[in-house]
């Protein structure tokens, strides 16, 4: 059940809605307003309690036989309302970041365009605060363009992709599933090479084909992602890392199982991951700010890449005269 | 049994609408049940408070409600005058609607989700026609807006209604937080998180904050800003120069053929070297050091001496050797920079407020 405020607001709207329809029915209504039949009958249950005096008698004469709904008192009270200044800022900032989006079709650019530029004149100065909201959504255009194709036409693709993970490029062959954005864009797919359901963020898609082979993935069932969009396995190797204050930036870019403070101001992070050689190269990156704690062969190949690299380099820092060649 | 909540609200704002006169608290007080109940079980204080909440949060919803303070002999008067709260005429076409629709679903912050699905419930009551669209073939996208951070709420309702706050701070790289006081401008999500510019009233200057790094609650602050709100808050730029774009000076590397992708995507020119290397020149922005480490042995970098000493210390330090000369971290520490950020135009070096954009994992 929706709080009391979420409740207030859809009673508003809804008898301005049934205003307009004698005799509508429960299903398409709850399915119009975006509630279960069962919020619904809960919201019509409240409304013949309310009206414009108790003692009079002046209620709105709502019933419901389960089926459909009957007003029988319908009067002009039942206007359509101005929007709130959150309702505007929620509804434009929304609409300008995702027509913002580089790659969506020019057809759907141009009707969200269109929609925001009503929606501006209808909301009056509750737009205005809108202006103080900004999202940005990033994509490769043309790989979303090639992808979005590929999922309309329902075939399938072939991508040269930058594994993070594994710090190199790979093959393979994918049947696109969504096109989920969530700061960066990802392709939700099916992997023809590892049988399993992949994330693959657009800009790590060096090279793409939609090919002409059918996309064929098995049935599978819309996965929520509320959690995030990335849930390693329970039995992927777990990682512990100790960052300092300055690596504390690690637990927002990782999804992780756990973060402990530290005495200096810095983080015991325990995560897991299928690909530990990515979390070698994090320890490249974070220098003093983090080490691997565990497990030790880890920390020691951390060791290893970073001798290995110093190697290209004199000892007062200059690049030997053969380095790289 | 108490009355719930949503059954109040939707009272007083049928009595509010459909008055034609303003209407005493006394009169909305006999009118409403819940309010009789409030009165004759608690104090006149405890109504007094219900009815000053109830009214804020049909504020909320969208709903203009006047007060006249002298319309009943003295006493103050509401009334929520039809033609203030009417919605305009206002005409989509199916493929606009559908358009719409979906943007309203990519909020998954509990607060916006709600204004959002509750700015369509309106326009469908209004008479667009959203239903009709569904079989209309567009993006199969799913854009979604997170805002977890707890600080999120408070800061977007703080800016709406410019009043000033506090929080505690933790800067990148400190080990204490520091309360800051400030009065918030705009807020802006960039790769997926969020970030609040305004006026920092103690360092008296703009300031950007990334929300993740508040501990603890934002606290409202008495009065209204001090300071002019422009006209134009540019935060994207900020924070995007701190996460290494924009950037106008370029650095020299060696890249092992076939490795480094993301880098080799940004690169603004590539030549050969031998069959396995290639020399690149890529933008210098900040935190390229802490990048460049990342690709280990695959990057050898060439200049400038200082990115060259930052790579060569980060590298140090996991291989567990003491720092190099002189020469070597003094280059782009951002451990030593504050963590918000200048606004754009008044920067001076200050560290970002993100380290770790570029190719981190998501």
């Amino acid at each position: 059940m929706s709080n009391a405020i979420d409740q207030t607001r859809r009673m508003l709207s809804l008898v301005t809605y049934l205003r307009e329809r004698p005799g509508a029915r429960v299903g398409e209504v709850a399915r119009a307003f975006g509630v279960t039949e069962q919020e619904l009958v809960a919201d019509l249950n409240v409304l013949p309690m309310c009206g414009t005096s108790f003692r009079g008698g002046d209620l709105l004469d709502i019933d419901t036989d389960g089926e459909r709904i009957w007003w029988h008192n319908a009067d002009d009270v039942a206007q359509p309302l101005r929007l709130a200044a959150d309702e505007a800022t929620a509804l434009l900032v929304a609409a300008r970041a995702v027509a913002a989006l580089p790659g969506l079709r020019e057809r759907d650019r141009q009707a969200l365009t269109r929609a925001v530029a009503k929606i501006e004149f209808a909301a009056g100065e509750s737009a205005q605060g809108s202006a103080r909201v900004g999202v940005t959504f990033e994509a490769e255009g043309h790989v979303f363009a090639d992808v979005d194709r590929a999922l309309s036409e329902r075939r399938r693709l072939w991508l040269r992709y930058y594994s993070y993970g594994r710090g190199g490029m790979t093959e393979r062959e994918v049947d696109p599933i969504r096109l989920v954005t969530e700061g960066h864009t990802y392709l939700e797919a099916w992997c023809r090479v590892s049988e399993g359901r992949r994330m693959f963020r657009l800009d790590r898609v060096a090279d793409i084909r939609v090919l002409d082979t059918p996309a064929d993935p098995p049935p599978l069932e819309v996965r929520d992602l509320s959690d995030g969009l990335v849930h390693p396995d329970a039995d992927d190797p777990e990682v512990v890392l100790e960052v300092g204050p300055a690596g504390r930036w690690v637990t927002e870019y990782y999804t992780h199982d756990e973060a402990v403070e530290l005495p200096d101001g810095g983080l015991r992070i325990t995560l897991r991951t299928p690909e530990p050689a990515g979390l070698r190269r994090l320890a490249l990156r974070l220098g003093r700010d983090g080490r691997i704690a565990a497990p030790a062969d880890l920390a020691a190949q951390a060791r290893a890449a970073a001798l290995e690299a110093l190697a290209a380099y004199g000892a007062d820092g200059s690049v030997q005269g053969t380095a790289g060649s | 049994m108490a009355i719930a909540k949503a059954e109040r609200l939707m009272n007083l704002a049928l009595c509010l609408m459909n008055t034609r006169r303003p209407l005493s608290k006394r009169e909305l007080r006999d009118s409403i049940e819940a309010y009789r109940e409030a009165s004759a079980s608690g104090s006149e204080d405890a109504f007094n408070r219900m009815f000053e909440r109830d009214k804020d949060d049909l504020r909320e919803l969208g709903l203009v409600i006047d007060i006249d303070e002298s319309a009943l002999d003295g006493e103050a008067g509401y009334v929520a005058r039809r033609d203030r709260n009417r919605l305009p005429e206002i005409a989509l076409d199916a493929e606009e609607a559908a358009a719409l629709s979906l943007a309203a679903r990519v909020w998954q912050q509990a607060r916006l989700a709600g204004a959002a699905s509750g700015a369509l419930q309106k326009l469908r009551a209004a008479g667009v026609p959203f239903e009709e669209a569904a079989d209309r073939e567009h993006t199969a996208l799913e854009p979604r807006i997170l805002a977890r951070e707890a600080a999120f709420e408070p800061l977007l309702a703080a800016a709406r209604d410019r009043r000033p706050v506090a929080f505690d701070y933790r800067k990148a790289g400190a080990v204490d937080p520091e309360q800051r006081t400030v009065e918030p401008w705009a807020l802006e999500c960039w790769h997926g998180h969020w970030y609040v510019a305004g006026w920092d009233r103690d360092r008296k200057d703009v300031r950007v904050f990334r929300l993740s790094r508040i501990t603890g609650r934002v606290r409202a602050r008495a009065g209204r800003f001090t300071a002019e709100v422009p006209d134009h808050v540019d935060v994207r730029e900020t924070v995007a120069r701190f996460a290494g774009e924009g950037a106008t000076a370029a650095a020299r590397i060696r890249l092992r053929r076939g490795a480094a992708f993301p880098l080799r995507a940004k690169a603004l020119s590539v030549e050969p070297v031998d069959a396995d290397w290639d020399e690149l020149e890529v933008p210098h922005g900040h935190g390229l050091g802490a990048w460049l480490a990342e690709f280990g042995a695959d990057v050898v970098v060439l200049g400038p001496d200082d990115l060259r000493a930052d790579v060569v210390d980060r590298l140090r330090a996991v291989a567990g050797l003491a720092p190099a000369g002189p020469a070597a971290g003094t280059a782009d520490a951002p451990a030593a920079g504050t963590a918000d950020a200048p606004a754009p135009g008044t920067a001076r070096g200050a560290s970002a407020p993100e380290t770790a954009p570029q190719g981190a994992q998501r």
